[in-house]
């Protein structure tokens, strides 16, 4: 039993919605259906037992492994069983210390003519003061709830507006009049004074609760995406350790959204058109009546990607993001077979099918590091693979092209144009210094049908999308 | 609500005892969700690594709400013929050879092809009528006369396009066929897809369904279904085979053995009326559990530190 939450089902639906909100700042989509779904699931198993709620949710929400796990950290994140104020600290204390310790001369606006009464009858009748004084969670509960929304706190988007949006709930509550009656009490009662403060100090702590949850749910949300968006706009080669597992999970989700964009196209019935002649050949035993229609079948190649990866020192971690984003697509991007060089060239396939991503590319670079050499590489490349190359092939090279002065071998590069469906030269450089010092990127252009400077996450993004949108 | 439908499912805790006593054990959160998809009328999708008893569980529901299982096995290529309904063209041809007769009775006395056609137009589309019809596991759940449980199985086997076909059945819960209009389920069946997850479902798919990951149990759990599957195996031993298993499902393997696998080795210690798990025992028996050879190498190398953890 969490009582808490049996005393706010007033406000419950509501707070259903903000958790909706707080999800989908986590990046768990969740549709206005699922919404209702949720809203009904809660109805039915009711808010008091968390754990049922918890799992009657879960069921609504999350629609993956991976979503559930989210959904269950921010549902324990959110509905965090409130410890349970002691009511000592408002009521007992209150209570004694106002009505015995006052002198009675004090209770001048209400009641003159009854001189033994507490000075804070004064502000009893005041709902906001009563509701804290007898500790009525429920009634203080619907009330911050409602300033809060007359506050529109639902529009803090940044860390420093918190004060500013604390303020604004306290007046819609009505905080001033306390703050009158403690002004009055603050030299002639000191008892009553303390007691005022004490409560208005509990008011302004739940507020404050309250706007630093808007400020998770609603701005921590905007933060996050701020830095995605950042980070999907820094060269890669800048990236550093501490922004690696943003930057995965950043991929990840390109990755999920651009297999989602493209795995439905992948399949077609295999089934074709009707086989007209076979159908009437297959007719005659039954007089002409076509008992075994015959249909064709579609027979289809199979996209393939052969990606080239310069591993040397200033092209490597471009070529680690290229081949992680490559196997993050996996699904929906048949067979991609990857080569890795530096001086020598080798398929390094396998080392991507079988060990996690970052190790197969430590293992690459110890492998095949060295000088670069575009020449010999291509050259091990045609000897290797040349022949498998075909119309159906898109060939990806990624490097900066610069080749210390020797022969890059041209003539290979066109024979895998003249081959390839499609020759896709991506260099980390940007455009401005194609051809500067030993790039030989102005006479590679010529040989790959297109060649893109690629750099950051979007530009990555982009182009994998394009090559999907393509494969067929 | 129509709790009505199914009143087996309307308490969490009688789902989980009746499941129970029908030989599954189940945790609250796959009880919940049995629940929510009986009151709320959605399927369910059920996720999770194989062998942890997602098919089962449908079985078990239409055991427990005591109606028909209906089951839809997914695979490549499944289209609307063999899962919705076709009609019987081989009846359809021989009916229209066989009243060639016919006709001219009909057509006995009309002149001119206008009447002739309007005499026909009398008839109605007689051959594509209920009695060609050919109901496939889809329609046929739908047809139920008292609901049922509908299990379409490994749905990601199934293309994308089959997804698409199954929208309309699983949210509204009919079927339509353009020569005869649309059939409405005359009671909603319970519907359970399941999914190994070798690829993502479409959106489309996931929102219409409430979502049930089933992991892997606990040691608690899989030594209560173990001890309910088998229990001629003593409860000691149940408790270490258990345990075994859970240290070996930590190893890195091919493939993690699976509660069915558990349960069949329980069986067959029993057989080798086996009263303690003991090295040379398990190394015979290994094969039972494990289903790859590398996998049995890595877990026979790995047998000391495997027996200690099934000590405990």
């Amino acid at each position: 039993m969490d009582p808490p939450h049996t005393a706010r089902a007033a406000a419950s639906s509501d707070q259903l919605l903000a958790f909706v909100q707080y999800l989908r700042g986590k990046k768990i989509p969740v549709s206005p259906a699922d919404t209702l779904d949720a809203i009904e699931v809660a109805e039915l198993v009711g808010y008091q037992n968390r754990s049922l709620l918890k799992n009657g949710l879960a069921a609504a929400l999350a629609k993956s492994l991976h979503e559930l796990s989210v959904f269950e950290a921010a549902f324990d994140d959110y509905f965090q069983p409130i410890p349970e104020r002691p009511p000592a600290g408002g009521q007992s204390d209150v209570e004694p210390e106002g009505s015995s310790a006052e002198p009675p001369e004090q209770a001048p606006q209400i009641d003159p003519a009854a001189p033994g009464e507490d000075p804070l009858d004064g502000l009893r009748g005041n709902s906001l003061f009563d509701a804290l004084e007898s500790q009525d969670e429920s009634t203080l509960s619907v009330a911050i709830e409602t300033a809060a929304a007359e506050a529109k706190v639902e529009e803090i988007s940044l860390f420093t507006q918190r004060g500013q949006y604390v303020r604004k709930i306290l007046d819609a509550l009505g905080d001033e009049a306390l703050r009158e009656a403690a002004i009055e009490f603050e030299q002639s009662e000191p008892a009553a004074f303390e007691a005022v403060q004490a409560l208005r100090e509990q008011l302004r702590e739940r507020v404050r609760d309250r706007v630093e949850r808007a400020y998770l749910i609603h701005a921590s949300a905007a933060t996050e995406d701020l830095l995605d968006e950042s980070l999907s706009k820094l060269k890669l080669g800048n990236v550093d350790h501490s922004q690696m597992a943003r930057l995965k999970r950043l991929m990840d989700r390109m990755a999920r959204k651009l297999a989602a964009r493209h795995g439905r196209r992948r399949r077609r019935y295999r089934r074709g058109k009707l086989h007209v002649g076979e159908t009437v050949r297959r007719a005659i035993p039954t007089d002409g009546i076509p008992f075994h229609p015959r249909w064709r079948k579609i027979e289809r190649k199979r996209p393939q990607i052969m990606a080239i990866c310069d591993v040397s020192g200033s092209v490597a971690a471009y070529a680690k993001f290229l081949l992680m984003f490559l196997y993050a697509v996996q699904d929906v991007l048949p067979r991609t077979r990857s080569f890795a060089f530096s001086a020598a060239l080798g398929e390094v396939s396998d080392l991507f099918a079988t060990l996690p991503v970052e190790e197969a590319i430590e293992r690459v670079n110890l492998k095949y590091g060295g000088a670069t050499d575009y020449g010999r590489a291509l050259q091990d490349f045609s000897e290797l693979a040349l022949a498998e190359v075909n119309s159906a092939t898109t060939v990806i090279v990624l490097g900066d092209a610069r080749n210390n002065q020797a022969d890059p071998r041209l003539d290979l590069l066109a024979e895998v144009k003249a081959r390839a469906r499609q020759l896709i030269w991506l260099n980390p450089e940007s455009t401005r210094l194609w051809g500067t010092g030993d790039s030989e990127m102005l006479l590679v252009k010529r040989h790959c049908h297109l060649a893109k400077e690629c750099n950051n996450l979007n530009q990555l993004e982009r182009i994998i999308d394009k090559l999907l949108s393509d494969k067929r | 609500m129509s709790d009505t439908h199914y009143p087996a499912l309307s308490d969490i805790d009688a789902i989980q005892q009746a499941f129970e006593s029908a030989g599954y054990i189940c945790t609250t959160r796959i009880a919940t969700v049995v629940r929510l998809a009986a009151a709320l009328e959605k399927p369910v999708l059920i996720e999770g690594p194989p062998g942890v008893g997602k098919t089962e569980l449908a079985k078990t529901c239409a055991m427990v709400v005591d109606r028909p299982l209906v089951r839809l096995q997914c695979y490549e290529g499944l289209d609307e013929s063999k899962a919705l309904y076709e009609w019987k063209y081989g009846k359809q041809l021989l009916y229209t050879q066989l009243l060639k007769e016919q006709l001219g009775d009909v057509l006995d006395g009309a002149k001119g092809l206008n009447e002739s056609m309007s005499r026909l137009h009398e008839f109605g589309d007689v051959f594509y009528s209920e009695a060609f019809l050919e109901s496939r596991p889809l329609l046929k759940a739908m047809e139920a006369d008292n609901g049922g449980v509908l299990l379409i199985d490994e749905i990601d086997k199934a293309d994308f396009e089959f997804e698409s076909l199954l929208l309309e059945v699983l949210s509204d819960f009919q079927v339509s066929i353009p020569e005869l209009g649309t059939i409405q389920a005359h009671s909603k069946p319970l519907v359970f897809l399941t999914s190994n997850d070798t690829r993502d479902l479409s959106d489309a798919l996931k929102r219409r369904c409430l979502h049930l990951h089933i992991p892997f149990p606990s040691v608690e759990l899989e030594a209560r279904i173990v001890a309910s599957r088998v229990p001629d195996l003593a409860q000691s031993m149940t408790d270490q085979l258990v345990r075994f298993v859970h240290a070996i499902r930590s190893l890195d393997l091919k493939k993690a053995p699976a509660i069915s696998e558990t349960v069949d080795w329980a069986k067959s210690l029993v057989l080798l009326h086996a009263n303690d798990l003991d090295g040379s025992l398990v190394q015979d028996t290994l094969n039972v559990l494990l289903k790859y050879e590398e996998d049995i190498q890595i877990a026979e190398g790995q047998l000391p530190k495997l027996m200690a953890a099934a000590a405990g």
